[in-house]
């Protein structure tokens, strides 16, 4: 099997850079200590974050038809860290008020994005994104008056803003394991649904989806990825819009195969920008969605006009 | 093969009316075009007959069941439709393409089995389609594309195919094997055809019965000679032509840029 080849590559290529991420870092000479309770966390984390990130782009991509969708881009994250930082500024520190808010206002924003830009059952991939960047600012809004409010903690909020993967917390570096697996088995068993909403929706229901029921599942699960990667790491842009692109080039659009290889890529794609945030400019650290948006945004640049063109995706 | 039968359906879009008081049943085994002009309600009366949308007042049945109550799953096992409406941005190989067609008549675990694969392999072959199966369908030229497209209705074997307007943007040659393939559908897989169409000559040639809608009524419905009259055409379009009878005394054709008006 081909594809299972390809598959099995991408997580030989994972598991080889979670290894190497462990000896790289500024300190060239790490202790133990170091390596075990410093950077073994955080590729715990890159892998975590890069399998929800790219995981729900894929299926946001699929849902709405649209190259361009990507958690980031759609305001998706944005609203989910305005959940997060309501959260913790309300003063509650139970983890099921945290993820709750972050997963309702995940999901509540896609279901704006949607509602702005749906006219009939179709938008044009730009209205889309419009919407998204609208909600976008509006989530940012939000956050900028938290962030006003309780400046005393404006500093270790302005590095979650930029996205990092510095979260030492295990319970809740758990929790956002498991809520990210929950959502990429979801809809990895939904997988044959999402190909056939791929059609349109209409064509969707002739082929006997019910249409509503599997988006709104997929629009839950999309959303408990992308609240479960915030709640750990903050705003990683581009992440769920290069991964999956470049996936379906590689394995092709089947969600079957695209959904674990985009969650595998995105493992790959944050090691790496990771590893680099870690060690371009010592000792200082760059917030790796600096960097993911820095090879995002001419990616995103590069899909707009091909689209125009080809009609591809 | 169940009944399909429309009573007194009415729909509208916000507050005029598009489809008013539709009684009629389709024909077994029949080949059904329907016609009017733009705006008759053409496309709406197609929707609700396939049960994507409801009707406002009235009910579709399909055998002893209303249309609106059966799941997506049970009436994508009665009624394949093609609509206007195609997305083909992404790449995915015609064989999976026609293999979406299995998808009713399968459970969620469930995979591809012989059967489903001679099925996928069938309908490739009497579409003229298997040469393409490894191409992506981002990649096919339009005819091709309506071709696989029907494919996969035929892999999805269901006893009605609905189509709005397939020949749309084909050549005439494209055209052809289009409706050339509607026939075989029609006659040696015994399929029943709905089909929406603009072009009353290729209705004239290929139905069996033609339905004429004007504003939302349906004006008449019967045998193509019987209902293409110069007088019907008039009246609703607005257009005066001249019908010929064709050679072979059932092919007619319509000619409407030559006439005085």
């Amino acid at each position: 099997m081909k594809i299972g080849w390809k598959l099995l590559f991408l997580l030989l290529a994972t598991l080889l850079l979670s290894l190497a991420a462990l000896f790289v870092g500024p300190v060239s000479d790490p202790s133990w200590t170091i390596i075990w309770k410093i950077r073994f966390p955080r590729i715990i984390l890159a892998i975590i974050v890069g399998f929800g990130l790219a995981g729900s782009g894929a299926v946001l991509q699929g849902v709405l038809r649209n190259p361009l969708a990507d958690p980031f881009i759609l305001g998706t994250s944005g609203a989910a860290t305005a959940g997060v930082i309501l959260a913790s500024i309300l003063g509650f520190q139970h983890y099921s008020v945290l993820y709750f808010l972050a997963l309702g206002s995940a999901l509540f924003s896609i279901l704006i994005v949607y509602k702005i830009a749906y006219i009939n059952g179709r938008a044009p991939i730009q209205t889309i994104v419009l919407a998204g960047v609208i909600v976008g600012l509006f989530c940012n809004a939000m956050v900028f008056i938290f962030f006003s409010i309780f400046y005393q903690e404006s500093f270790s909020i302005l590095y979650y803003l930029l996205g990092t993967l510095t979260e030492g917390d295990m319970t809740r570096i758990a929790i956002s394991g498991t809520i990210v697996a929950a959502g990429l088995t979801t809809t990895w068993f939904m997988s044959r649904e999402l190909n056939i909403l791929t059609q349109g929706e209409d064509n969707a229901f002739h082929l006997g989806v019910e249409v509503e029921t599997a988006k709104r599942l997929l629009f839950i699960m999309a959303s408990t990825m992308v609240a479960g990667a915030v709640a750990v790491a903050g705003m990683i842009g581009f992440v769920g819009l290069v991964v999956p692109h470049m996936m379906r080039i590689i394995v092709g659009p089947d969600h079957r195969v695209l959904i674990p290889a985009s969650a595998l890529g995105g493992a790959i794609f944050l090691l790496i920008a990771d590893a680099l945030a870690r060690t371009l400019l010592p000792p200082l650290e760059i917030p790796v969605g600096a960097l993911t948006a820095l090879v995002g945004t001419p990616y995103f640049v590069y899909l707009l006009r091909k689209k125009r063109h080809t009609g591809e995706f | 093969m169940p009944e399909l039968s429309l009573e007194k359906v009415s729909f509208s879009y916000d507050s005029n009316f598009s489809l008013q008081d539709i009684n009629m049943s389709i024909p077994e085994k029949g080949f059904l075009s329907l016609i009017g002009p733009n705006g008759s309600g053409k496309t709406t009366l197609l929707k609700i007959m396939s049960g994507l949308i409801k009707p406002k007042i009235g009910t579709v049945r399909l055998g002893n069941a209303h249309i609106n109550e059966l799941g997506a799953r049970e009436l994508a096992k009665q009624i394949a439709v093609i609509s206007s409406n195609q997305y083909f941005e992404f790449p995915f190989p015609v064989e999976t393409i026609i293999s979406m067609g299995r998808f009713p008549h399968l459970n969620r675990l469930q995979q591809l089995d012989q059967n489903d694969l001679e099925i996928v392999e069938k309908a490739l072959h009497i579409t003229q389609t298997t040469h393409l199966r490894n191409r992506p369908i981002s990649q096919l030229s339009s005819g091709e594309r309506q071709r696989v497209l029907i494919a996969r209705t035929i892999a999805q074997q269901t006893p009605f195919l609905m189509l709005d307007e397939p020949n749309t943007h084909l050549d005439i040659k494209h055209q052809i094997s289009i409706f050339r393939l509607l026939e075989e559908l029609n006659k040696n897989h015994n399929m029943s055809i709905v089909i929406v169409l603009h072009d009353l000559t290729a209705a004239a040639t290929f139905s069996q019965t033609v339905a004429l809608l004007d504003r939302g009524k349906l004006l008449t419905i019967g045998l193509p000679q019987e209902v293409i009259t110069t007088e019907n055409i008039k009246t609703v379009y607005g257009a005066n032509v001249e019908i010929y009878p064709g050679l072979s005394g059932k092919f007619s054709q319509i000619n409407y840029f030559q006439t005085d008006s």
